[in-house]
């Protein structure tokens, strides 16, 4: 039986169980690596925004800016610092986002109220100090993408009437309050500046979180907003955006002065 | 003194055989006006008769043209609203500025053209009236206010008391008839329901057993949880026509957790947590009191500047308003929702003479 054919078939039936084990082995091996490409393929990414928040190189470079610019009123773990500044601890992205795009801080001086200048950082500073505030506490957080809910305008109209007008005024002239504090003008808020504000109430201002003005309600008035900011004034001047009393003023002396002028002028000349 | 005494009145016949140009010198003679210059401004057809025409026929001419512009503007122009976004609103805006420039400039031209017609086409004449200085002549002042005197004395009027008192009766009815319609609709009983007077009753009071649930703007019923801390939302009585009820506008303010308040005497527990509920309607002349300033804890009245202190019970600390603002007691239902508990304790808004009293029984 120990013929050269027989060793022969012996062989290559050994042979063939180490192939199958081998190619086995590599089947396997490409299931999983294609599974793995697969799942890296469709699984849904995790959210990329949240990814540069959690970003330690912005957050550390947060830390630096907040330890040159911020520490000295808000201390050393945002805590405050009685008589200077708030604690900082739960405020959020939307609270630095707004205080540091708009200029109002860091703050020259304590006033009645912050007022809104040239930003002192750019636009990747202020998001790497939001960064950095955002590790205390968490807090409320402006969403990306659009801010603006055009379909609802009318609805945003009459949301800000109710909830914003009394003090910034129907078209968003802003207006006095007590003790010389002030609702600001909007003529220089963008779509993010304003939600930032509405979600964190800066200074004075009441919160709107979202359990009061819904995402869709927020963006609703921030697209009334701009679009009242934007609407072109029918007499090329807007007045100061007071409606009746100064362009009821205005007519009355202009009209008037007009009115008596040519009637002198016509007395003159008969 | 008037002159023309000593013109001689021509007969009938003489009058009918007169020109225009003679009846109208007579007419102005016969008021003591003397004609010395009086004809055509122009020889007719000459070229400065013409050049007049066409200069007063220029503005009527523009009168008209400006008068089709406006009704072309006011039919054709697109008037229907455009958005900011379109890119046409510039055209929407300029509607009216239009119509009003053309109408203006038709009156303009016309009144132009009357007055360039009177300058220019009018006949040219030089007149001359007689006329007097200072008062009338003593004969004439003491004649008049004698014939007034004596038709006066010859009525009677001085010794008729009953006339004179029916006639003072008279103007009194007269001036009244001219009052009551519009004073009228002013007057109003307000103690007509009693103690359920609307001075009293809001449409926050609960019919029976069902207590009002506060709602927003749009009808929703409110959680705790809705509000973040330091904020506020206005809330109208979850009833009917609630959100209409100019009433019963209330603030309901989330102070902060760390907020020291000190409730009114008699009123703590009127709170739910830190959720507090003011009417919104100024103690003062019931402007809507909402400029809340959420870290000083100040209600500000944009109308007369008064300020209410939500830490201290919504006391008035400046400004005319003497009242605190009422505050509304509120708790949750079984449901979780904010709900009033009763009506205010008080009348909300102006004080009225009756308001420091309360109800009778």
């Amino acid at each position: 039986m120990n013929s050269p054919a027989n060793r022969q078939r012996r062989r290559f039936a050994r042979r063939s169980k180490a192939m199958r084990r081998v190619s086995g082995g590599l089947a396997l091996l490409f299931a999983l690596i294609t599974a793995g490409f697969l799942y890296s393929a469709l699984a849904p990414q995790a959210g990329t925004a949240v990814a540069a928040e959690d970003d330690p190189v912005a957050i550390a470079a947060g830390q630096q800016l907040y330890n040159n610019s911020c520490i000295t009123c808000h201390g050393a773990n945002l805590q405050g610092v009685q008589g200077r500044g708030p604690s900082l601890i739960g405020v959020g992205q939307a609270a630095t986002y707004f205080q540091v795009s708009t200029g109002r801080m860091p703050a020259a001086d304590n006033g009645a109220q912050m007022p809104r200048k040239e930003p002192f950082f750019n636009e990747e500073e202020t998001n790497q100090l939001s960064a950095f505030v955002q590790t205390f506490g968490g807090g409320p957080q402006v969403p990306s993408g659009s801010l603006r809910n055009d379909a609802e305008i009318a609805r945003g109209a009459e949301l800000y009437r109710l909830n914003c007008a009394s003090c910034h005024n129907f078209t968003g002239k802003g207006g006095a309050l007590s003790q010389g504090k002030y609702a600001p003008a909007l003529d220089e808020a963008t779509d993010s500046q304003i939600y930032a504000a509405m979600l964190s109430g800066p200074e004075n201002m009441p919160k709107f979180g979202d359990g009061q003005l819904t995402p869709d309600d927020k963006k609703a008035i921030i697209s009334y907003v701009q679009n009242a900011k934007a609407t072109v004034d029918p007499g090329g001047y807007g007045l100061g955006g007071f409606g009746p009393v100064s362009e009821g003023l205005f007519a009355f002396l202009v009209g008037m002065g007009l009115i008596v002028g040519v009637t002198l002028w016509m007395g003159a000349r008969a | 003194m008037s002159g023309g005494e000593n013109v001689v009145v021509p007969s009938d016949e003489e009058l009918a055989k007169m020109s225009t140009e003679d009846l109208a010198r007579l007419g102005a003679r016969l008021d003591g006006v003397e004609l010395v210059e009086y004809g055509e401004r122009y020889v007719p057809g000459s070229p400065a008769d013409k050049a007049a025409e066409r200069s007063v026929s220029k503005w009527f001419l523009l009168t008209a043209i400006s008068a089709v512009a406006f009704i072309g503007f006011f039919i054709w122009w697109p008037h229907e609203y455009e958005t900011v976004e379109s890119g046409r609103q510039w055209i929407f805006a300029l509607y009216n500025p239009l119509i009003g420039l053309f109408m203006g400039l038709t009156l303009y031209c016309f009144g132009v053209g009357v007055i360039a017609a009177a300058k220019r086409l009018t006949p040219h004449e030089v007149a001359v009236q007689q006329r007097h200085i200072g008062m009338s002549a003593e004969v004439d002042r003491r004649t008049l206010g004698a014939e007034l005197a004596d038709t006066g004395a010859k009525a009677g009027i001085k010794r008729r008391g009953l006339l004179k008192s029916s006639m003072g009766v008279a103007g009194l009815g007269l001036g009244v008839v001219a009052i009551v319609p519009v004073l009228g609709g002013f007057i109003k009983n307000p103690w007509a329901k009693g103690d359920e007077s609307d001075l009293w009753v809001t449409a926050w009071r609960p019919t029976g057993d069902k207590k009002v649930r506060l709602v927003s703007i749009d009808g929703t019923p409110l959680r705790p949880q809705d509000l973040s801390a330091g904020s506020m939302e206005t809330v109208f009585p979850g009833v009917p026509g609630g959100a209409k009820a100019s009433d019963s506008a209330v603030m309901l303010i989330r102070l902060r957790p760390n907020d020291q308040v000190t409730p009114r005497r008699g009123q703590a527990g009127f709170e739910f947590g830190d959720y507090y509920a003011y009417s919104k309607i100024c103690t003062h002349v019931g402007c809507p009191v909402s400029l809340y300033e959420q870290q000083t804890g100040r209600i500000l009245c944009p109308c007369h500047q008064s300020q209410f202190n939500v830490y201290d019970g919504a006391f008035p600390v400046f400004g005319p308003a003497t009242r605190p603002l009422p505050q509304l007691p509120i708790a949750l239902d079984d449901e979780g929702y904010f709900i009033a508990v009763s009506d205010f304790i008080e009348p909300v808004g102006p004080g009225f003479w009756e308001s420091g009293q309360g109800r009778t029984t």
